[in-house]
């Protein structure tokens, strides 16, 4: 299959009211990076090769499809094709500045000299600096150039106009310094106009999410951190501003942080958007910059030839992320067991850290299994945060009601180890009328009132 | 209308019932329970199964507790379900207190699977500072969320303030997820118009078992008291040993309920 090469140049007058990456041919080159590897900057032109992509991507008009190059308005760009880059590059020069039409592709029974051979020669960069001379010669269109003697020619005009022609015939190969994606992602946007309200920033973000997906693309990654900066306007930047994402200087800054590598840039976004809905700028913002803390490499999945019953929905790690950052971390919990003997030291709720939950770590698994079996049925299935104090007369402990002891007293002697911790309890199950069983204690030591009653804490329920 | 084939089916078979069953296989009867294919999870109780429609908790779909305000007795009544139904996360939203997981462990409950959204009513830890209690709202969007959660086997929420539109929406997102969806109400929510699929009202006897009335189900009018030991068989045992009165008969009619029957 013979090569297609591409040549393209944005638009002179960018749309000015959307924000702009400083530079957006370098993002429009990581776009195409993922539909080829021969990517080159050409002074203001992008030229890249994708005959060995067509099949593919489905032919070569889904591929442009996917570039966004198809139909007559391709936005902010124009292009131009040919068989070689030069000649590709020549039909952009040929296209009037301001206009976005593509330059007509030749049907395809023009074989390819006989289509460059009309072309004009200031489109031939090499060609430019003797333009004067080559008028007078009555020389005006690569045919006429090329039907000059080769030797003569490099004489005159150096051996470079003869290799560049040679190179738009096809007769030399196409080898350009090929544009690589850098090692880590860094984009700084500037902003169309001044952004007073955190959650806008948003809008400009957005972009540069766009861009940080085609450089995670083309390096076949997953994103695990993130960070947003934001430079204040210097003018009314207020250096004394502190908070969470102010440290007193003339940038903010935003973490984001997934537990799981990801390119899925809507979940980003959700995040991204709850987090900002929490800050407030102190002064106008006019740059944004988006950097990649942490990536790992994101393995492809196989696909399963038999359709399979994929259960719909997101997955656990972004719902309980998307949670966590509206309602804060302390909202999302989950339950550690250790082994201790005081109730409330047997177990703790934390915060969810994205990572899976680490092994027991005082207990083996198999015993918490035999332990539980022995006496994890005789503990409430509600354990209060903090024991409650009951009322107690003489008759014994109150709640709701006078209540009945059932069962008891379980002697808990436990901690004295520790210091303050240390408790010295007798545990009983009591029946309250209204509440059902309860699970209340008796404090020990020193608590003998003089009256007689004692001190009585309510500490779970079985419910 | 009765064909000549049907007064054929009448006079071959004893019943006619059997017969007019044949006959009008699209025709649902009042007394009869709904036909819709229902998947379902056991409770573990089998006179409980009994009074449900397809035989235990409805999946994809919202099941309402309505018990007294500042009483939590609906462990003892999920539990089995929740052990058994899947083995993803069970996530709970807005618990009133904190789960005490040795104990859901030892019935059956791996701890692992336990995720707690919103408890805004217990503070984290007691070295770090409490968290104030979040709006109803965030409970509810958290609810929705979890819902949409593929990995999600079973969500139990309680909600205190909820409008009946907003748990029109969980009951739409449970069905189009196929969730287990129990939301835990106070009993003032007895009288207002409801979207759940089943309603179950818990209260306690005297003797501290627990009482499942069925408020709302697809079928008839449920007419019987399900009576429920609300503590595990190792509790039972202890409380036995310890001289406290044994289980009462589970099943029984009470006199309020025969009056409602009467004609």
């Amino acid at each position: 299959m013979s090569a297609h090469w591409i040549a393209l140049r944005l638009k002179d007058a960018a749309s000015a009211t959307a924000p702009a990456p400083s530079d957006p041919l370098a993002a429009f080159a990581w776009q195409v990076l993922q539909v080829t590897p021969w990517v080159a900057q050409v002074d203001d032109a992008l030229v890249f090769e994708i005959s060995a992509s067509e099949r593919l991507f489905g032919g070569r008009a889904a591929l442009l499809d996917c570039l966004g190059l198809s139909g007559p308005h391709t936005g902010t760009v124009c292009y131009a094709q040919g068989a070689t880059s030069l000649l590709a590059l020549g039909r952009l020069a040929c296209v009037p500045p301001g206009t976005c039409t593509p330059f007509p592709p030749p049907g395809p029974h023009v074989a390819p000299e006989i289509a460059a051979n009309a072309l004009p020669l200031h489109a031939l960069a090499r060609a430019r600096p003797h333009l004067p001379t080559l008028a007078r010669l009555g020389c005006h269109t690569w045919g006429q150039l090329r039907a000059l003697p080769r030797g003569g020619l490099a004489r005159r005009f150096g051996a470079d106009v003869l290799a560049a022609l040679d190179q738009a015939y096809g007769l030399r190969p196409d080898i350009y310094p090929w544009i690589r994606v850098p090692e880590l992602f860094d984009a700084p946007l500037e902003l169309a106009a001044q952004v007073e309200s955190a959650p806008a920033l948003l809008f400009g973000a957005r972009r540069l999410l766009a861009q940080l997906l085609a450089w995670l693309r083309a390096r076949q990654l997953g994103v695990q951190r993130l960070e947003l900066r934001w430079e204040l306007d210097a003018r009314r930047s207020n250096a004394q501003h502190l908070d969470a994402h102010h440290q007193g200087s003339d940038h903010g800054r935003l973490e984001l942080h997934t537990a799981q590598a990801t390119q899925d840039m809507r979940h980003l976004e959700r995040l991204l958007g709850e987090q900002l809905a929490r800050v407030r700028l102190p002064a106008p913002v006019l740059y944004l910059r988006l950097r990649s803390l942490a990536t790992q490499a994101l393995p492809t999945e196989s696909q399963s030839l038999l359709p399979d019953s994929v259960r719909s929905g997101d997955s656990l790690h972004q719902m309980l992320e998307r949670v966590s950052a509206r309602c804060g971390a302390a909202q999302v919990l989950c339950a550690q067991v250790y082994a201790d003997h005081r109730p409330e030291r047997m177990q703790q709720w934390q915060a969810w850290s994205g990572a899976p939950a680490p092994v027991q770590p005082l207990r083996k698994p198999a015993a918490v299994d035999r332990d539980a079996d022995a006496s994890g049925a005789l503990y409430p299935t509600w354990l209060l945060a903090t024991p409650q104090r009951l009322l107690s007369q003489r008759s014994g402990p109150q709640f709701h009601g006078p209540l009945t002891l059932l069962a008891g007293p379980q002697r808990l002697e436990a901690g004295w180890l520790a210091g303050e911790s240390s408790i010295l309890r007798d545990y009983f199950v009591a029946r309250s009328a209204h509440h059902g069983l309860l699970w209340i204690y008796r404090q020990r030591l020193g608590s003998d009132t003089p009256d007689g009653t004692q001190d009585w804490f309510l500490h779970g329920y079985f419910a | 209308m009765i064909t000549a084939q049907a007064q054929q089916a009448f006079v071959s078979h004893p019943s006619a019932e059997e017969a007019l069953q044949g006959l009008h296989a699209q025709v649902w009867r009042a007394h009869a329970w709904a036909r819709a294919p229902l998947h379902t999870v056991a409770t573990g109780e089998a006179l409980l199964d009994a009074q449900l429609p397809g035989g235990g908790w409805p999946v994809g779909a919202l099941t309402e507790l309505l018990q007294e305000a500042g009483v939590h007795n609906e462990w003892r009544l999920l539990l089995p379900a929740l052990a058994q139904h899947g083995s993803g996360p069970v996530v709970l939203v807005g618990p009133p207190h904190p789960p005490f997981a040795p104990a859901l462990l030892a019935q059956g409950l791996q701890t692992q699977r336990l995720l707690c959204l919103c408890p805004g009513a217990f503070a984290l830890d007691t070295a770090q500072k409490a968290t104030p209690p979040l709006a109803p709202a965030s409970c509810l969007w958290a609810t929705e969320q979890a819902l949409r959660c593929a990995a999600v086997d079973t969500v139990v929420a309680w909600l205190a303030q909820v409008r009946p539109h907003q748990l029109r929406r969980l009951q739409l997102a449970a069905a189009e997820h196929h969730k287990l969806l129990f939301v835990v109400r106070s009993l003032q929510a007895q009288h207002e118009a409801s979207p759940a699929v089943l309603r179950l009202k818990l209260s306690l006897n005297d003797q501290s078992h627990v009482c499942v009335e069925v408020l709302k189900r697809r079928g008839p009018p449920a007419a019987d008291l399900v009576q429920w030991a609300a503590r595990s068989a190792a509790l039972q045992q202890v409380l036995a040993a310890h001289g406290a009165p044994d289980r009462p008969p589970r099943a029984q009619m009470p006199p309020a309920r025969q009056m409602r029957q009467r004609p």
